[in-house]
């Protein structure tokens, strides 16, 4: 149906058009892009101060690799490397589990009655609302009233609090397009309801799904507010925490910007990767 | 199903044994929360644990942390109790941990260990000794001073003479239009700009700094506050840390900035080209410390005294002073002989710092003013209950954004939402009176 | 006997969001109601409105509460202008792989919000721009853009085409079926966007910082303000200032509730 309806817009559509649709769209990702251009022709260089260019060399890169910073036998910090371990573990675990608890509400709202579903939507607001201190502050009290000792486990926690309306808000949409009938249709079938969502209603809701959980990582990375308030005593860093308390002297730490290059490069070779083999995918059917 | 149950178990497997390491005893371990960048790692910090053995016999393990506002981790620790063994807080968050019965005395038996405490300058102990909360407190039992400074303006010299801008007046030129970089830390500022709203008063003798520092009032916040409101076509911004950035890039003419800062932004802008200098305006400012001190929940009190102990050692206080480019409050002979260097003409009377002997020594004087420069300057003070009056004048100096368009922007959107939400309300219900009346027909 | 009820009980799928509900009561609600003790009372914990009182006569209050709402209406509807056309390209255009391109648009946000921000201030300096106000959209309008084009994307992707084709049939033309049929389909998306970037624009206050250098304040810094140089004894004042916007801005949620209805 969509290669009919595509095919028939192409042809009403005339080659103009479609150049200025694409070229719209990259003008766009390029002004999105230009600082981090910025990240990583600054990684080629020394400086302390970013923007600064004190000539090309690929230190800081052997820096970060090694752990020590050649010339000067100076350590890098080794709680950077810390920080990125725990910041990707914490952003897996509580993107993973914000998606399913999300999945699962955004289902169960859906299908509610109108004042639950008004008192359920507004409580899945407010941690989008509140500034992300406020609610590291008051999971903060909440956890010194209960006695919780903050560490590792409240961190996920408070991840998982403020990734999760993300998710509902991602997968919302997909639902109201979804047909209704078929989840009763799969009970009439003799499906249990863990099957009857896993093999109907999953598909439907999967790119919502997948939505909500890139959206959750990507706010887990980030978030430095929550993080702090609950991470504790015990040595517990992110990559934000440690940038934050960075920042204040001397600048931020120069190997940050080949890290983030490297990141930044990863996940763009995975998506151009992704791209040729659905290309060939495609090729192949048609 | 297999698969995802594989995933998770890989992921919550390193977690255990990354968090099992941590359960490794407590008693053993030491807690530092220092801010970041302030301690040389690789030759002081790591090298701790050895020392302490050669000392105690005993065993350690430091975990180093790092904080960058002083309320937060005053927030950890007063509210959520966390065990940090031994902080490093600024001197007025010292004088309200005092006041709230917030800090443990130093244990200073070392046993056969040399007490290294006993090197901190005499000017240091006699400026802590100003945040007592009262007379029977010793605060030297509470804290040992590691780092120092003063408040200043680093300026490019190729673009601002020293003479204008000795005075706060010199800042008010209108040459100087969105120009000079302010330090987003009311205290500071209060305390700085105080001193020279006041100078009259000083100059008669009718106040003295340190009473217009410790002391705040509502004339005096109004008085600063009146300052500042002339000062905000000057004000390029308000900044904590890319302040010095900015200056080494030529983009300000002058920043209100701590003298390691300063230091720190010279010999930065020095390899680009750019040349910088700092001067303590002559009206006055402020003297900051900062402290080691051992909380009320500390564990390892043996570990945290020994390690205050050591880092008061003259050669980790040069090590430390190299590394981060700040100013330590040793006051050893080791540390003068450092601090004299043959290649700087001019020479600094330091006797208030190293006592006798020091009167002309070739320093560097971003790092140890001079008597006279001292001799203006006031410590800093934890506001109190002024605090609240403090920071309604300081939200107003900064956020007076608001213009008549964007209110009447705002009242044109809200009206259209109103305008949206009606229709669609008048819509529903004429959908209900259509969908009755067809009820009504099939009847 | 037991096993049908639970069974009742699970094929009704408006008991699947309870695991959620008990998680955001204890884990927003409970809080929140913390937060409310402290708005409610003093630092030596009586009862008092005076927090409140005192957000009404400040000035500076009022004006930063005013200007934050302002500021965030304004990032809404560029990210709205701008954020709709391109996920209306991306869903209908001929692009092999949507997902991907829908990526490029959250991959910015994986580079840490500190460093970024610095590199865009610098990208300013390079091309001669002051910092202030306009940068300061910029800022926002960079952060929040793919939460805005992520929502939209995903509702049009599910579009029913055949609506479409059977517009066209029918002989409107491509105004009259966008106003009348892509248009109306994709409001649950867009709702969706205007929630997910209205609501934390409200709050947003790093990025003035370090955008307009700290020349422009926002709500946001104020509460910050209040929770972290203000020490404990300004956080019952904290406190009130984060329920009144909460309480001001959930009003916009009650209000939109009204829009899923009528989708269905």
């Amino acid at each position: 149906m969509l290669e009919n309806y595509k095919k028939s817009k192409i042809e009403k559509r005339g080659l103009g058009e479609r150049i200025i649709a694409h070229a719209y769209l990259w003008l766009l990702l390029v002004v999105l892009y230009a600082p981090i251009l910025l990240i990583i022709i600054f990684s080629f260089t020394k400086s302390k101060v970013f923007g600064n260019w004190e000539g090309f060399t690929l230190g800081l890169y052997q820096n970060l690799f090694t752990g020590y910073d050649v010339a000067t036998n100076v350590q890098v910090d080794p709680n950077l490397y810390r920080a990125i371990f725990f910041t990707v573990i914490i952003a897996l675990i509580a993107a993973v589990i914000s998606t399913i608890l999300g999945t699962l509400a955004a289902i169960g709202i859906y299908y509610m009655h109108p004042r639950g579903r008004k008192a359920l939507t507004f409580l899945n607001s407010i941690p989008m609302i509140n500034p992300d201190i406020l609610t590291g502050i008051s999971l903060f009290l909440l956890f010194v009233f209960l006695g919780i000792s903050r560490g590792f486990g409240t961190v996920v926690a408070a991840h998982v609090v403020f990734c999760t309306p993300y998710v509902v808000l991602s997968v919302l949409p997909r639902l109201s397009k979804m047909d209704p009938n078929i989840y009763e249709a799969a009970l009439d079938l003799g499906a249990t309801p863990f099957q009857a969502l896993r093999k109907v209603m999953m598909p439907e809701l999967w790119p919502g799904m997948i939505s909500g959980f890139i959206l959750s990582l990507t706010l887990s990375i980030d978030d430095f507010g929550v993080t702090f308030f609950t991470k504790g005593s015990n040595g517990l860093e992110t990559l934000s925490t440690f940038i934050y308390a960075d920042a204040r002297k001397g600048g931020l730490t120069p190997e940050l910007r080949p890290l983030f290059s490297l990141i930044f490069l990863t996940i763009l070779i995975l998506l151009i990767i992704m791209n040729i083999r659905t290309h060939k995918q495609q090729n192949k059917t048609t | 199903m297999k698969k995802f149950i594989l995933a998770v178990a890989a992921l919550v497997l390193p977690v255990f044994l990354v968090s099992n390491m941590h359960a490794a005893d407590r008693e053993h371990t030491l807690k530092i929360y220092n801010w970041a960048d302030y301690i040389d790692m690789t030759n002081v910090l790591n090298k701790f644990p050895e020392w302490y053995k050669e000392q105690t016999g005993e065993e350690v393990n430091v975990l180093y942390q790092t904080f960058d506002i002083n309320e937060s981790m005053l927030t950890e620790i007063e509210v959520g109790h966390e065990d940090y063994d031994v902080i490093c807080p600024s001197e007025y968050i010292i004088e309200r941990m005092l006041r709230q019965g917030l800090l443990q005395p130093i244990n200073k038996d070392f046993g056969t260990t040399p007490d290294y405490t006993k090197l901190v300058s005499p000017f240091a102990v006699e400026k802590f000794q100003q945040m007592a909360p009262d007379s029977s407190i010793c605060v030297a039992d509470y804290t040992v001073g590691y780092m120092w400074g003063t408040t200043g303006m680093l300026y490019n010299t190729s673009l601002v003479k020293a003479e204008d801008i000795r005075s706060l007046s010199g800042l008010l030129s209108p040459n100087f239009q969105g120009k000079i970089f302010m330090k987003n830390a009311f205290r500071d500022i209060y305390s700085v700009v105080v001193l020279y709203v006041y100078r009259e008063e000083i100059a008669r003798g009718e106040v003295t700094r340190d009473e217009l520092v410790a002391n705040v009032t509502d004339e005096r916040i109004n008085r600063v506050e009146e300052y500042l409101n002339q000062l905000k076509n000057n004000i390029a911004g308000w900044e904590v840390d890319f302040g010095k950035e900015e200056m080494t890039k030529g983009k300000a003419w002058m920043n209100l900035s701590w003298s390691g800062d300063a230091q720190w932004a010279i010999d930065e802008a020095a390899n680009v080209g750019v040349s910088l200098d700092y001067l303590v305006p002559e009206e006055g400012s402020n003297v900051w410390f900062d402290g080691w001190c051992i909380p009320k929940y500390a564990i390892n009190t043996k570990a945290a005294s020994y390690f205050i102990n050591y880092m008061c050692m003259p050669e980790n206080a040069i090590l430390n002073m190299e590394e981060i480019g700040y100013v330590s409050v040793i006051a050893s002979p080791e540390i003068l002989e450092w601090a004299n260097d043959s290649s700087i003409t001019q020479t600094a009377n330091l006797t208030y710092f190293f006592g006798e002997g020091a009167d002309s020594v070739h320093a560097n004087q971003v790092f140890y003013p001079d008597q006279r420069v001292i001799e203006r300057c006031a410590l800093m003070h934890d506001c109190g209950v002024m605090t609240e009056d403090m920071l309604a004048m300081w939200s107003r100096v900064k956020g007076d954004n608001l213009s008549p368009a964007l209110i009447v922007f705002i009242l044109v959107v809200m009206a259209l939402i109103i305008f949206v939400v009606i229709l669609q309300s008048i819509n529903r219900n004429r959908q209900r009176n259509m969908q009755r009346k067809r009820r009504k027909n099939r009847k | 006997m037991k096993s049908s009820k639970l069974r009742m009980v699970l094929q009704s799928r408006s008991t699947w969001a309870w695991p959620y509900a008990l998680f955001l009561v204890c884990l927003v609600l409970l809080p929140l109601i913390l937060i409310g003790v402290y708005a409610f009372t003093d630092p030596e914990g009586h009862f008092t409105i005076q927090n409140f009182v005192s957000f009404f006569t400040k000035s500076e209050a009022i004006n930063t509460f005013i200007y934050s709402i302002a500021i965030a209406l304004i990032t809404t509807i560029i990210c709205l202008l701008l954020g709709y056309p391109a996920a209306y390209i991306m869903a209908l255009a001929e692009f092999k792989t949507p997902q991907v391109m829908a990526m490029l648009f959250i991959l910015p946000m994986w580079i840490n919000f500190l460093l970024r921000t610095i590199a865009t201030v610098e990208l300013f300096h390079m091309f001669g721009l002051p910092l202030g106000e306009g940068a300061l959209l910029f800022g926002m309008v960079y952060d929040f853009l793919p939460f805005m084009i992520y929502p939209i994307y995903n509702t049009l992707q599910k579009m029913d085409m055949n609506l479409i084709e059977a517009a066209h049939d029918l002989g409107a033309n491509r105004m009259q079926v966008f106003t009348k049929v892509t248009l109306p389909l994709s409001l649950s998306g867009i709702y969706s966007g205007i929630v997910m970037v209205f609501m934390p624009t409200v709050s947003t206050f790093a990025i003035a910082e370090l955008l307009t250098h700290n020349k422009v304040t926002l709500f946001g810094s104020l509460i910050q303000r209040s929770f972290g140089e203000g020490g404990i004894g300004m956080w019952n004042y904290g406190a009130a200032l984060s329920l009144i916007m909460l309480i001001i801005i959930g009003l916009t949620s009650f209000f939109g509730g009204d829009k899923e209805d009528i989708n269905r």
